[in-house]
């Protein structure tokens, strides 16, 4: 079974949400996991609620990133932060991945600072997954949007290698045999978007290990053309906090329209069996996390907001990403692209 | 008023009791539903599953006190019916574990006087029980008692302790079991039973074993006395320390769990973390144990990569020193238990 680096200091409700997740693995699943973080914190958490402490290690660390703090200065000052020590542990092979719900930056620089890059990559990517329309049955509910934002501006190498990591991830993770690779741009045409784009369609559309079905357009993402979209870190952040935002305006405006007329609360109520499958789908703590893609270890970085049930989710995604090889299919992906 | 409280005078090792509650502490009596609950009059001894770890533990506290040369007897109270006696004393038996006594429930009686509020109510039964026994052990006896978090053996062994250190007098006790719901003829009983016995400090430690994982920090208001242990390697530590098990019978404990429940060392190794944490274990026990478990290979072996340079007792000496420095080293005794806040807090979080 994989062990699992937690970052216990890192996200909005830490370390008793967490704590909470962790403790929630360690009664549900055989997952071990090192939480890392002020033991004294910790362990008060954990004596409150129900846990199995054979699954739980507690690794101290006296400091923590905070959200608001800037990730180059945190992580120069901070030498025996959480997030710092949890990469290490990872490093150091006493843990198989790290999810983290703390600063996405630091993160991102974390893994930069600690973990070794696979050879052949030049930029890492975060990773995220999204709901979307099913084209056949048994087609995976969810797609794979890379970069969210680790990489904000991007050359057409990169973007290439994001379709080989995202291909390779999709392929372990959703079992998809020959995921379809798509770039998301603002036209179908292959010489739309810029130069990288256009160069990267072209060496794509060459590429004869990935899947590439062309560009699609913003409205297409939430069709079930592509099962992995490729865009550059800005892009793909926008993106991403969109469909966030759509997803709580839809709830929040079924909630107004059902306090103002009696008509349409009737209505919701006959629906509402339906609106929680949508409120469940597009619910980021049912997805875990976003992996960050390019490095020999795994980081999952789940939702600053992560409740309990979001951090078990980072870590079973962790976990799963682990014994599947994701890694190792990323790396044998790579090379073969070079 | 508080009756004299102390440390029974003892020259050379203490005489020593240790009263296993049955299910759920000692067999892994399913009772979750109904189908279960009657299946298990039709057991075969062979049928039924001891907790793991927990027939090393009771053959080893036995077999070191007698190297020792203390007398040490272990009794069994089960809130079975006696029909099914023989299964359970062919299961002990089986198991190779020898023991002094075992008391059953006389559940046919409580049904035949129409006392069903009883065939559930385990305290009056227990408590009953427990001092009916001790004017039969050496009076400078000490014991220590096994339990689980099923029903109530925390508060029964609590109030058991606290009769006999004379921490409650006969007023409270009726009071607290009136709170209890405790039938009133097992409440007459208990004082009448309760009245002869000198007072003395001899319950030493009570450990609760968390089948239903009940969150530890539910416990903190019995004191330290009361140790609730996830697990039996967790209770071999704390009887380690307390003098009644040598390392070798610590590292049996464990190689049960290994051999038997997939126990990995990891495993153990984060058990024995956890139970130093909460502060029943101090550091050097902590240490003795991890270096020793260690030798034995039952301790994990450093994974790939730069923490292969430093043995694993090293390193985890290193982690206890990096830990926040507390002012105490383990648990300290609380002041004497408030019964009627604890069994309402107990209440209100079952």
């Amino acid at each position: 079974m994989p062990t699992i680096a937690v970052d216990a200091m890192g996200g909005d409700f830490a370390p008793e949400e967490v704590v909470k997740g962790v403790a929630q693995i360690s009664t549900d699943t055989e997952i071990d996991c090192v939480l890392v973080g002020d033991e004294s914190r910790i362990q008060t958490v954990l004596s409150s609620i129900v846990y199995n402490p054979e699954k739980i290690r507690i690794q101290h660390a006296p400091e923590h990133i905070g959200m608001a703090d800037d990730p180059k200065v945190a992580l120069k000052i901070k030498r025996q932060a959480s997030m710092v020590v949890a990469a290490q542990l990872v490093t150091q092979g006493e843990a198989d991945a790290l999810v983290t719900a703390g600063n996405t930056g630091a993160a991102v620089l974390a893994c930069v600072q600690t973990f070794r890059p696979i050879r052949g990559v030049k930029r890492a990517a975060l990773a995220s997954v999204y709901p979307r329309q099913i084209e056949y049955p048994g087609q995976d509910q969810l797609a794979l949007l890379l970069d969210v934002g680790a990489t904000i501006h991007c050359e057409a190498t990169e973007l290439v290698q994001f379709a080989l990591m995202g291909s390779a991830y999709a392929r372990r993770v959703s079992k998809v045999p020959s995921p379809r690779v798509a770039l998301l741009n603002m036209g179908s045409e292959e010489t739309k978007g810029g130069d990288a784009l256009v160069d990267a369609y072209q060496r794509l559309r060459r590429a004869s290990d990935v899947n590439f079905i062309g560009n699609i357009e913003g409205h297409d993402l939430a069709k079930g053309k592509a099962d992995v979209i490729i865009c550059e870190g800005f892009v793909g952040n926008v993106v991403l906090k969109l469909l966030e935002g759509l997803a709580e305006l839809v709830v929040d405006l079924a909630g107004t329209a059902a306090r103002e007329n009696w008509r349409w609360k009737l209505g919701l109520r006959v629906l509402e069996s339906g609106f929680g499958k949508l409120r469940d789908l597009t619910d980021y703590a049912a997805y875990g996390g976003a992996p960050i893609l390019g490095f020999e270890h795994l980081l999952i970085k789940s939702h600053g907001r992560s409740t309990a049930r979001a951090v078990a989710n980072a870590i079973k995604v962790a976990a799963k990403a682990v014994r599947d090889g994701v890694t190792r299919e990323i790396a044998s992906a790579i090379e073969q692209g070079a | 008023m508080n009756r004299r409280l102390s440390k029974p005078p003892v020259v050379g090792p203490h005489p020593v009791v240790f009263s296993w509650d049955l299910d759920k502490t000692y067999l892994k009596s399913e009772f979750d539903s109904l189908r279960e609950l009657v299946k298990i009059p039709f057991e075969k001894p062979e049928d039924k599953i001891a907790v793991p770890g927990v027939v090393p533990l009771i053959r080893n506290l036995r077999s070191q006190a007698a190297t020792a040369g203390r007398d040490a007897r272990v009794f069994f109270i089960s809130a079975s019916p006696p029909q099914i006696a023989k299964a359970i004393k062919d299961k002990l038996a089986l198991d190779g574990v020898e023991y002094d006594g075992i008391t059953f429930k006389n559940q046919l009686q409580n049904i035949v006087r129409g006392k069903f509020r009883n065939l559930r109510e385990q305290v009056g039964y227990k408590l009953t029980e427990l001092l009916r026994a001790r004017p039969s052990f050496p009076a400078v006896a000490r014991e220590v008692l096994f339990g689980d978090d099923w029903e109530s053996d925390p508060i029964i062994y609590s109030l058991y302790g606290d009769i006999l250190a004379g921490n409650i007098d006969h007023g409270e006790i009726r009071g607290i079991l009136e709170i209890i719901g405790v039938d009133p003829a097992l409440i007459a009983e208990a004082e009448t039973l309760a009245e002869p016995i000198a007072a003395i400090d001899a319950v030493e430690r009570i450990y609760i074993n968390l089948e239903r994982r009940t969150p530890p920090k539910l416990f903190e208001h019995f004191g330290a006395r009361l140790v609730p242990t996830f697990n039996y390697f967790q209770t071999a530590c704390c009887l380690f320390q307390d003098g009644y098990l040598n390392l070798a019978a610590v590292v049996e404990v464990a190689s049960h769990l290994v051999a038997s429940s997939g126990y990995t060392p990891l495993r153990l190794s984060n058990s024995l973390a956890d139970i130093a944490r909460r502060r029943h274990l101090n550091e050097v026990t902590t240490i003795a144990i991890s270096e020793y478990m260690h030798a034995k290979g039952l301790l994990p072996l450093p994974r790939r990569g730069r923490s292969e340079r430093q043995p694993l007792w090293q390193r985890i000496r290193r982690w206890l020193r990096s830990r926040p420095k507390r002012t105490v080293e383990t648990l300290q005794p609380r002041p004497a238990i408030n019964y009627h806040e604890l069994i309402a807090e107990w209440r209100q979080a079952r």
